[in-house]
């Protein structure tokens, strides 16, 4: 269990490739054209599999780590890391509206208020609540056999590998995600307990949330994926990203996200990366042979089902219309309550003195096609009262669909 | 069981890509279907309308009159997947086909496909999973169905190939 911090801090870091330190794993440069990948990952002889994604595309590495999940063969294991491009990830039964500050996502207010471009928005396959994600933030994706799943033997060989780059209060915790403990340190605790750290306080400070956990599961296969967040310059703005001001006034079925405050590891991407091939190398390959690495990126676009799961993802209907049905209220402002399910008014009910109106105007609209509510209500209501206006305004702030990603 | 599990599951995974999902993809089909079966099948008998489970741990039960069968989740599956806290469920008038998506069910972060044994038309949907996702837990092979599907002709087919109660049974103490 010796930290290896010491060889790692002379390693060089050339490229997204730097050299292994321990001789498990080889990195394979040469890009595989959609053919051989699709054969390769395909191959039942190939168990144990390790691939990273030269992309920083959130949609295409999803469906690159969906086609995997899909496309390889039923008792393989298969190592998948990324890292996208700013963007804020939510789970597949969630509520973007309740979720997620999108006012700020909003592109032309975008460039004001935040450090960086455009931040992409993306509904995920998997479960789980809403994450963010920059390029201070390492995904890695686990496909097993569903028989071998559990939900935390792949955080605690992630916790291994930090472990052995000195982060000692590393541990999974009861949501199966990855915490660093705050509390003094106490007595040595069992080095190979994964889920306990010399630093473990039942009360005291609160641990940091340093990764996420979510899983996609079909029959024969399970998808752990997770967020690693090593060295993200922008941590202060998450919170930002992720308060909804629509959050009370919504009520949502479905998924909502559980808040944790979370920290940064403080380790090299490019460190963290190599430390997790070598030990998932460790622990899946038992031959002597060193485990391939092999580069993906947008040229496997050109694969029918990785283009499919790619354009679906960036689709209006898979990010508003796949939302759980959910209710607005209007309260304190008007007596109003609007109801919507798969994305489409669906109910206005209420007291308000023009609910009548309203119910004309809104009823069977999908939410994604308005892109101005004041505009879209000014065309449809005469006379425009007071109440109109009042009513523009909430829905401006509390339904706006931005762009997903810039066009 | 490896060899058991091989070819239907391989057609599967093929068939059940995410773009088949139940909401808002639903792709009119140029293809002439089969007939939904209207009337009530003489030949439906005994053996055939006795529920029937997948290796996906699905379960199916036709109706008296053989005309729909009812589809839901079997209660080892339900026990796998931990709390329940969203059931997303098919649109009525769907068109599926065997081995489709026509639902997934979230628990403990984790988004698990509903596939559908047989192909048809959603007749019917569970309404009640939607307010209350965790009544899947408590009853998944009785009253927390998740839909009803209007069969075609060749279902007796497919029921023939699934596994009774008993073979259902020995197959999870397998896995």
């Amino acid at each position: 269990m010796a930290p290896s911090r010491g060889h790692f801090r002379r390693a060089t870091f050339r490229s997204i490739f730097p050299k292994p330190i321990v001789q498990s794993i080889l990195y394979n440069r040469r890009t595989l054209s959609s053919a051989s990948f699709s054969q390769e990952l395909a191959n039942p002889a190939r168990k144990v599999q390790s691939y990273i994604s030269t992309s920083r595309d959130p949609y295409l590495n999803l469906s690159i780590e969906d086609y995997i999940l899909r496309a390889s063969p039923a008792d393989s294991t298969v190592l998948f890391l990324y890292v996208n491009r700013p963007c804020v990830v939510i789970g597949r039964n969630q509520n973007p509206w309740s979720e997620v500050n999108l006012g700020i996502l909003c592109s032309k207010k975008q460039s004001t208020s935040a450090a960086f471009g455009h931040v992409d928005l993306v509904r995920r396959r998997s479960g789980g609540g809403a994450v963010f994600h920059d390029e201070g933030n390492l995904n890695w994706s686990i496909t097993c056999p569903r028989s071998q799943f559990t939900r935390d033997t792949h955080a605690e060989m992630v916790v291994r590998a930090l472990r052995k780059l000195g982060i000692d209060r590393a541990r999974v915790n009861e949501r199966h995600d990855i915490v660093l403990d705050q509390g003094p340190r106490q007595e040595s605790v069992d080095p190979v307990d994964t889920h306990r750290t010399s630093y473990t306080v039942q009360d005291g400070p609160r641990p940091l949330k340093v990764s996420g956990s979510a899983y996609k599961l079909t029959s024969a296969r399970a998808l752990h994926h997770a967020t690693t967040l090593l060295s993200s310059p922008n941590l202060p703005l998450i919170p930002q990203y992720l308060r909804s001001p629509a959050k009370n006034a919504i009520q949502a079925k479905g998924v909502e996200s559980v808040s944790s405050p979370v920290s940064n590891i403080g380790l090299d991407v490019q460190h963290f990366q190599v430390r997790l091939q070598e030990e998932f190398a460790i622990v899946h390959s038992s031959s002597e042979q060193r485990l391939v690495v092999q580069e993906l990126g947008e040229e496997h676009l050109s694969i029918p089902a990785i283009r499919k799961g790619y354009d679906e993802l960036r689709t209006n209907d898979w990010m508003w219309s796949q939302t759980p049905q959910f209710t607005l209220s209007l309260q304190p402002y008007l007596d109003l309550e609007i109801s919507i399910r798969h994305g489409i008014i669906q109910k206005l009910e209420g007291t308000a003195k023009m609910v009548e109106e309203w119910r004309s105007a809104l009823l069977g609209h999908k939410l994604q096609d308005v892109r101005s509510w004041s505009a879209f209500l000014q065309n449809r209501l005469d006379p425009w009262t007071n109440e109109c206006a009042v009513l523009a305004n909430y829905l401006e702030v509390h339904l706006p669909v931005p762009e997903l990603f810039e066009s | 069981m490896a060899s058991r599990l091989s070819a239907a599951r391989a057609v599967r995974q093929l068939t059940s890509s995410a773009t088949r999902r139940p909401s808002a993809f639903v792709c009119q089909r140029w293809q002439q279907r089969p007939q939904i079966v209207e009337r009530r099948l003489f030949s439906v008998s005994a053996a055939i309308r006795e529920k029937k489970y997948t290796e996906d741990h699905e379960w199916i039960e036709l109706s008296e009159d053989g005309t729909t069968g009812t589809i839901g989740i079997s209660t080892y599956a339900a026990k796998a997947l931990g709390d329940v806290v969203y059931v997303e469920l098919p649109q009525v008038d769907m068109d599926v086909v065997a081995g489709d998506t026509i639902g997934a069910v979230e628990s403990v972060k984790s988004a698990s496909d509903i596939l559908s044994p047989i192909s048809g038309v959603v007749a019917e949907v569970n309404s009640v999973l939607e307010e209350k996702p965790q009544a899947l837990n408590k009853d998944p092979e009785g009253e927390s169905w998740i839909a009803k599907v209007k069969v075609e002709e060749g279902v007796q087919t497919v029921l023939e190939s699934l596994m009774d109660k008993k073979a259902y049974e020995e197959f999870t103490k397998e896995e």
